[in-house]
């Protein structure tokens, strides 16, 4: 059984000549954290809106575990909400605001619930205290905690962690996700930030101009991108034609192989990591080094061969300077990119680093 | 980072249904806004051709109307002057005793029109106070500026509450953001707080001009001759209704251009806070050396408008004490307060669901039941009320001259003073508060009451305290609608100074101001913090 | 004192509660009492004030047992309310300040005739010949003047001498003030049109002061605005009632002349009225020798019966005949042509 079920969603604005959400299809399986990756304005966020039920869809169904709910008003599909701001009641307390959801737990349980709910979420000593009194990453349990109270079978986030400051969004990620997984709660994590999306999703959706263009896990989103879309937005890419033969294609940067295996023109994308840069000259293909980005754990490079330029990574003890001429070799298979169409075409356009 | 431009643009109708329980109160106030503007036209279409071109046609129509404007124009211009300084004081710096400059600030509201003018008049002159006390002979105000200040000293609250309470709801880091790209304060000024406060003082703008177009008595003893004049000496001279009805007509559609401007100006303005996180309290700015410009400022807005009336009550009651007629008071009191009361709270309860619509479900309907809210406040009260005679007796018989029937007069009268203070407050509550009940599991009514109106407590308080004391001191209305025998405070005052006798008048016109006070206070006690 | 917000919250709630059950309260005493089978009943529409007759209608229901319930407002609203009502008016009596109101009323159907033996022993000033109304109290136009500023040799004789240039810019008059109006038709009656647009616009040539009734143009007078007003003859005296040395004085202009009109406070009885024995009984309380002394003692009007005593800062009810000019009351309908005439003028 689905904990959701997301079938042809579509949602026009007045005003606007494309739908902000396009035919939108996926399914949540249980104990799964799933993600809506995209840039601003892709859709997403109207995405979750609609499956919690504070805007319609145009056309298509949401089902929540296996029951059609696009007819329910929100308060009816038992879905939690963290809002991006909290959306915290100012004129509540802390406990009063957790309290607020426990419409289902008899009233006399309800504070001992409300308070073991904020212990949970790793907050104490603030039971009493006015939402405005909090600290940001206070406010965002608090938002958690009393979206929890409701016991909810979905949880919907968000952007729940792009207030929060970097050093305390790292580690209220990794607690949310914890507890998240401890509850076995489903949750549904809207993100423009890859990689929160890579390490929170079990499995997630990219979304581009109201379309999903791949659904996986992260592993398979970030490897095997099917699209350009896909490949760029899930960490940087090398873009590049060629003429595909099977499971080789010519390209600018010599042959390479390819997979899944194509005929013609395709376009294809080789991650950074996936160069190999070593000294000296000769070998198949050469270039100059234009560019260098020390990032601590690796190094970024820019290098230009012929008329083109590729980025590359290299392990920290690779150290090469603007100027030095560096041989490159591609250490995995290229992935074919295809268009919406799910065809290998080539994409028009270009390529870019 | 949301997806902007779906949280932000105002959503189609069409996907946005509202609950039709919703739909009672504005369908509910298109109808009955509509009774006067039938009746009027029934009586309008009596008129003989001639005698109508005669009288609607004039040239001296198109000077009343000229000075109408000159003086509406004046008297917005004039509370604004007042009523930004005073808000700001209030509300962003360290002025002293904030809470009593804020009741003084509102406290004017409960003086009636005719007590502010006497007061005036009674100043300058041969034997007027300043005459009597100091022997300085002035010349007693009079013309444009003697209604000017009449009016002003006693309608100013009207934006002062309007501006308050949108500097109070406003983001702090707005200002700081613009503080820190380098603006100072008066650039703040002019860039931020002015574009800010835009709606709040268009709100009060409109109220104060609608009611400057219709006023005649301030007017009227200040000897300024506008529109409003010619509707009254119809109506007083002739006893004719044909003829005032045009007149009405013509009135109502001049009020209807600041409306429909005022709807135009509007319609794209947020206030809703973007920031993230619950909003933090504002910073007050500390005066310093500009504490003594700031009270005398102060001082002397009190003095005009509470010193002079109050002082004129006083005086008068000086010279007959009350103590005899206070038993007539009380009971007058009491039905001043049980008509004015329950018309205060049904006011509030139908502009709350009108307000709502407007701001949550934005539709050609929830824009038309808005605008038609000012159709009752810029219709002439006696019109107003020959209307619901009209109409009760046809169809509402056993309603005719009842209490309720006068309620519902109020509140088709005042509600457009209502609907500002709470739409206001609403703008300033999130949606996604709301949204965050319903996906807890409330249904949108439980969800409203829970989360958004304990937010609009300010802003339901500001309204009924409005209506309320605006309700005390109404005349022609409780004239023609209370209860035969139902004398009210304003009716009992009326019923002596129609007779010259204001020193008689002088303990019920004291009740009215003082019973609006303490009620205005008790109001901004129970408003919650600053 | 400090309340936490939930109580505060209570003590709001608790406050409006209150509020909101005052009507009850106020209805209780409003609600007429036990139905009594022979309770006999009375409802006035009074342009008059309060306190002028509220004491009368006290000894009235004493003395007769009739129960009264009044509704207090300005005559001119009243009168258009009456209109309005027509023959659904819960009315029975209208009790009007000026002349001008009751023959509008009558004008248009809706005051039944009275029985002749009311208005027989009144002069004939005081009623009308219609027999539709009757003068309840009379109050003279005067012109009201300024004895520090105005010397003997400057009283004018008649009302049409204020066009002179003496008098330029010290005369007040109220264009939009009933009384005032009143004069303007009788004015028309005796005069004709053409004399009194005339005499209009050459006081508005000689830069006269308009204000908005009687009252404040006594007081003008006293602020030192204007020397001259035109004016109903017991406002003044209500003003020295309080303070004796106030600084304004009134007389005659010469007998018969126009500015001394006569004007009248008066009721009617409703046609639609099924009370009209009651109603009778207390325009037949109202011309008593007790109310008429009433009238003339509170509120310094003229009394209607020759064998009351006027008050004593008044003319003798003699004088008050001589002076007067002779104009039907009833011909003081036109009140449109009035208002047109001054509107013509540019007054209103």
């Amino acid at each position: 059984m689905h904990v959701l079920e997301v079938r042809d969603m579509t949602r026009r604005f007045a005003g606007m000549t494309h739908p902000a959400v396009d035919s939108v299809s996926f399914r949540v399986e249980p104990g799964e954290i799933f993600g809506l990756l995209g840039p601003s304005g892709c859709g997403k966020t109207t995405t979750l809106r609609m499956i919690a039920g504070f805007e319609s869809p145009d056309n298509g169904t949401v089902l929540i575990r296996e029951r059609e709910v696009v007819s329910l008003p929100p308060e009816r599909r038992n879905v939690g909400f963290v809002f991006q701001d909290y959306a915290l009641f100012p004129h509540l307390s802390v406990l009063r605001n957790v309290m607020f959801a426990m419409r289902g737990t008899p009233a006399r349980l309800r504070e001992k619930r409300a308070a073991e709910l904020l212990r949970m979420v790793g907050l104490t000593r603030v039971d009493q205290r006015m939402p405005d009194e909090l600290s940001g990453g206070q406010q965002q349990r608090v938002a958690i905690a009393r979206a929890l109270g409701a016991d909810p079978q979905l949880l919907l986030m968000d952007e729940p962690f792009s207030n929060l400051d970097v050093a305390l969004r790292d580690a209220t990620r990794r607690e949310v996700r914890a507890l998240l997984k401890e509850q076995g709660l489903n949750a549904i994590l809207v993100t423009h930030d890859q990689e929160e999306a890579l390490s929170f999703c079990d499995r997630l959706a990219v979304m581009n101009a109201g379309k999903i263009e791949q659904v996986g896990t992260p592993e398979e989103v970030y490897h095997h991108p099917r699209t350009a879309f896909v490949a760029q937005f899930l960490g940087r890419s090398n873009l590049f034609e060629g003429e595909a033969d099977g499971e080789i294609a010519r390209t600018s940067m010599g042959a390479l192989s390819i997979r899944p295996a194509a005929h013609g023109r395709v376009l294809l994308s080789l991650r950074p990591e996936h160069i190999v840069l070593t000294k000296g000259c000769g070998g198949e293909l050469e270039g100059e080094v234009v560019a260098r980005e020390f990032r601590g754990h690796d190094l970024t490079y820019r290098v230009r061969y012929e008329d083109r330029s590729i980025i590359a990574h290299t392990e920290y003890t690779h150290s090469f300077y603007p100027g030095q001429r560096v041989r490159l070799m591609a250490r995995e298979p290229a992935v074919v990119l295809r268009d919406m169409n799910g065809s290998a075409a080539l994409v028009p356009g270009e390529a870019h680093g | 980072m949301t997806d902007a431009l779906s949280a932000a643009r105002p959503l189609p109708a069409e996907h946005d249904r509202p609950p039709w329980y919703l739909l009672v109160a504005p369908a509910a106030v298109a109808v009955v806004m509509l009774v006067p503007l039938v009746y009027l036209v029934v009586r309008a279409t009596e008129a003989d051709a001639a005698t109508l071109a005669s009288l609607v046609l004039r040239r001296r129509n198109l000077e009343l109307l000229g000075n109408t404007l000159l003086l509406t124009g004046g008297v917005v211009g004039a509370t604004t002057l007042i009523a930004l300084p005073l808000a700001w004081l209030v509300v962003r710096t360290d002025v002293p005793a904030a809470r009593v400059v804020t009741f003084l600030g509102v406290l004017p509201l409960s003086v009636p029109g005719y007590v502010m003018a006497f007061a005036l008049l009674s100043l300058g002159g041969n034997h007027g106070f300043l005459a009597g006390v100091f022997g300085i002979v002035v010349a007693r105000p009079s013309g444009y500026w003697g209604a000017l200040a009449a009016l002003t000293l006693y309608c100013f609250p009207y934006v002062f509450l309007n501006v308050r309470a949108a500097l109070a709801g406003m983001d702090p880091s707005l200002e700081e953001s613009a503080r820190s790209m380098g603006y100072g304060h008066g650039g703040v000024l002019y860039r931020v707080i002015l574009p800010h406060l835009a709606p709040a003082l268009f709100s009060g703008w409109l109220i104060v001009a609608i009611y400057v177009l219709g006023d005649f008595g301030a007017i009227a003893l200040m000897r300024y001759e506008v529109f409003s004049y010619a509707i009254y000496t119809q109506y007083s001279g002739a006893f004719d209704r044909t003829y005032a009805a045009w007149l009405s007509l013509m009135l109502l559609a001049l009020a209807m251009v600041p409306v429909l401007l005022e709807g135009r100006l509007l319609r794209s303005a947020k206030y809703a806070r973007t920031g993230t996180g619950v909003a933090r309290s504002l910073r007050r700015i500390r005066l310093r050396a500009w504490k003594i410009p700031a009270l005398v400022f102060i001082a002397l807005i009190a003095a005009g408008a509470i010193g002079l009336p109050f002082g004129m009550l006083a005086y008068w009651l000086s010279l007959r004490p009350p103590w005899g007629e206070l038993g007539r008071v009380g009971q007058a009191f009491l039905a001043s307060a049980g008509a004015a009361a329950p018309a205060a709270i049904c006011t509030v309860l139908v502009a709350i669901p009108i307000a709502y619509l407007r701001v949550r479900h934005p539709s050609p309907l929830s824009r038309t039941a808005e605008r038609l809210v000012y159709v009752g406040y810029a219709l002439p009260p006696l019109s107003l009320a020959l209307a619901m005679v009209f109409f009760s007796l046809r169809l509402l018989r056993p309603l005719y001259q009842s209490l309720p029937l006068l309620i519902v007069a109020y509140v088709i009268s005042f509600l457009a003073l209502a609907i500002g203070p709470i739409r206001s407050a609403l703008l300033q509550a999130p949606r996604r508060l709301e949204e965050a009940a319903r996906s807890l599991g409330l249904s949108p009514l439980p969800a409203f009451a829970r989360t958004v109106l304990p937010l609009l407590r300010r802003g339901v308080l500001a309204s009924v305290g409005l209506v309320f004391v605006i309700a005390m001191k109404e005349l022609p209305i409780a004239f023609l609608l209370a209860p035969t025998g139902y004398v009210t405070l304003s009716v009992a005052v009326f019923s002596r100074t129609s007779e010259a006798m204001h020193v008689e008048a002088a303990p019920y016109a004291a009740a009215i101001v003082l019973f609006s006070s303490l009620f205005v206070g008790l109001l901004l006690r129970h408003e919650g913090k600053e | 004192m400090v309340f936490s917000p939930v109580l505060r919250r209570r003590i709001a709630t608790l406050m409006l509660l209150t509020l909101a059950a005052l009507p009850l309260l106020a209805a209780g005493r409003a609600e007429p009492g036990a139905a009594e089978p022979v309770q006999r009943e009375l409802t006035i529409y009074s342009g008059r004030g309060e306190s002028l007759v509220a004491p009368l209608v006290e000894s009235f229901e004493s003395e007769t047992g009739i129960r009264v319930s009044i509704r207090y407002a300005g005559t001119a609203e009243l009168a258009v309310l009456l209109a309005e009502e027509g023959a659904r008016t819960p009315a029975d009596l209208f009790w009007a300040q000026d002349a001008g109101a009751l023959g509008a009323l009558a004008g248009a159907g809706l005051l039944a005739p009275l029985p002749q033996h009311l208005y027989d022993n009144l002069p004939d000033i005081y009623r009308s010949t219609t027999g539709q109304w009757l003068a309840t109290s009379g109050r003279a136009r005067v012109l009201a003047y300024s004895p520090g500023r105005v010397d003997e040799a400057e009283y004018p004789e008649s009302v049409f001498d204020l066009v002179a240039p003496e008098y330029r810019g010290r005369v007040g008059w109220a264009p939009t003030n009933g009384s005032f109006q009143a004069f303007v038709t009788a004015m028309r009656v005796v005069h004709g049109d053409e004399a009194t647009g005339d005499w209009l616009r050459a006081m508005q040539a000689n830069d006269v002061q308009a204000y908005r009734n009687n009252t404040t143009q006594v007081e003008a007078i006293a602020a030192g605005e204007i020397d001259f007003a035109l004016v109903n003859n017991y406002y003044l005296l209500r003003f020295t009632a309080n303070d004796p040395d106030y600084p304004v004085a009134q007389r005659f202009f010469s007998n018969d002349d126009i500015g001394n009109l006569v004007n009248i406070a008066g009721i009617g009885v409703l046609s639609a009225s099924r009370r009209t024995d009651e109603a009778l009984e207390f325009a037949q309380f109202l011309l008593s020798s007790e109310a008429q002394a009433y009238f003339t003692g509170t509120v310094y009007e003229y009394p209607v019966l020759a064998n009351v005593e006027p008050d004593e800062r008044l003319e003798s009810f003699q004088t008050l005949l001589d002076s007067s000019p002779q104009v039907d009351l009833d011909a003081l309908e036109d009140l449109e042509g009035t208002l047109s005439l001054l509107r013509e003028a540019g007054l209103l």
